[in-house]
């Protein structure tokens, strides 16, 4: 499985579109712009919507309410972040395939992270009718916020286990 | 200002934070963190005005919701952001691009306090103002640029 991820890293660096991300001044921050944008959608409101049915923070709209306004940009914000992410990868894919904390945040933390979110989303409408969110709704809140820190903390590792 | 910096660089507190994997690394976490937090919810309600996002939610109450997160992001952001300041101070006060970058992220946080503050008001109206949707197009275009200025330090300055 590793020789076949490694083989698809090196013909993934290889193509023209990757080797000019890498070797361009100007290309690698506006792909990195693009990573990060999409992410701050994505990030901040699956943050504020886990922080609403943790029951923190202001109570003016329902978590059913929250969910339903910030639902579509922030799977626009998840597609940039992907679109940016891959380009990235691509810039650099043989450094990051051996990766510890890479392998980490992709194969276990991101997957995790988007399958609960799935599930918040999904049971906000039903936890979030009233100001009140019930306690499986806060715990579920509490877990995938802390998903998305680990996400962060590993991402932020990364460069500490280059090889 | 330069004898300042040098004197962070040395403050015995400022290399034990920067010198420890651990200390940086929750610095990184708590910045990017509280980044995402302050962009994700200023867009957001940028994206209400402009009548882009949320049609269906009141404008006003999406602002509600989402401002205390702006500031607790914002705060996150700049505590953070001056402990990894700290610990290369001369460097990044010499980096021409790491200036603009400050001065791009506080005329991005005047508009974006602007957009909270007045949406309040805007959004109690039948309609979103002309005026709103400029401010909010304004705000969304500095706080994209902000990323954008944050990633261009350490490739042309090499700093960060």
């Amino acid at each position: 499985m590793y020789s076949f991820f490694m083989a698809f890293a090196k013909w993934l660096q290889g193509t023209w579109w990757a080797q000019d991300i890498s070797s361009s001044v100007w290309a690698y921050p506006w792909v990195q712009m693009t990573h990060y944008s999409g992410l701050s959608l994505w990030v901040g409101t699956n943050l504020a919507l886990d922080l609403r049915l943790l029951g923190i923070g202001k109570k003016r709209q329902t978590a059913a309410q929250l969910s339903d306004a910030l639902f579509a940009w922030n799977w626009i914000g998840f597609c940039i972040a992907v679109c940016g992410g891959f380009m990235l990868f691509a810039s650099a894919a043989t450094k990051y395939i051996p990766n510890p904390m890479f392998e980490i945040k992709l194969g276990i933390l991101v997957p995790l992270g988007i399958v609960l979110h799935i599930i918040n989303q999904l049971k906000a409408r039903t936890w979030g009718q009233t100001a009140e969110t019930p306690a499986v709704a806060k715990l579920s809140g509490l877990i995938e916020f802390l998903i998305w820190f680990a996400v962060i903390t590993a991402a932020i590792s990364i460069p500490n286990f280059e090889a | 200002m330069l004898p300042l910096c040098h004197w962070l660089e040395t403050n015995s507190l400022i290399v034990r934070l920067d010198t420890s994997i651990v200390w940086s690394s929750i610095c990184e976490i708590l910045h990017y963190s509280g980044f995402f937090l302050v962009v994700g919810s200023t867009v957001i309600v940028n994206l209400r005005l402009l009548g882009l996002a949320g049609k269906k939610e009141n404008p006003s109450a999406l602002a509600e919701q989402l401002v205390p997160w702006m500031w607790i992001g914002l705060g996150m952001t700049i505590l953070s952001g001056f402990i990894l300041f700290a610990g290369e101070a001369t460097d990044f006060y010499l980096a021409i691009t790491f200036r603009i970058k400050i001065l791009w992220i506080l005329v991005a946080t005047i508009f974006g306090a602007i957009v909270f503050r007045k949406t309040r008001q805007w959004g109690e109206m039948p309609s979103v103002p002309v005026g709103a949707k400029l401010v909010a197009f304004i705000s969304l275009v500095l706080w994209v640029g902000a990323i954008l200025i944050s990633v261009e330090v350490p490739a042309i300055s090499g700093v960060g």
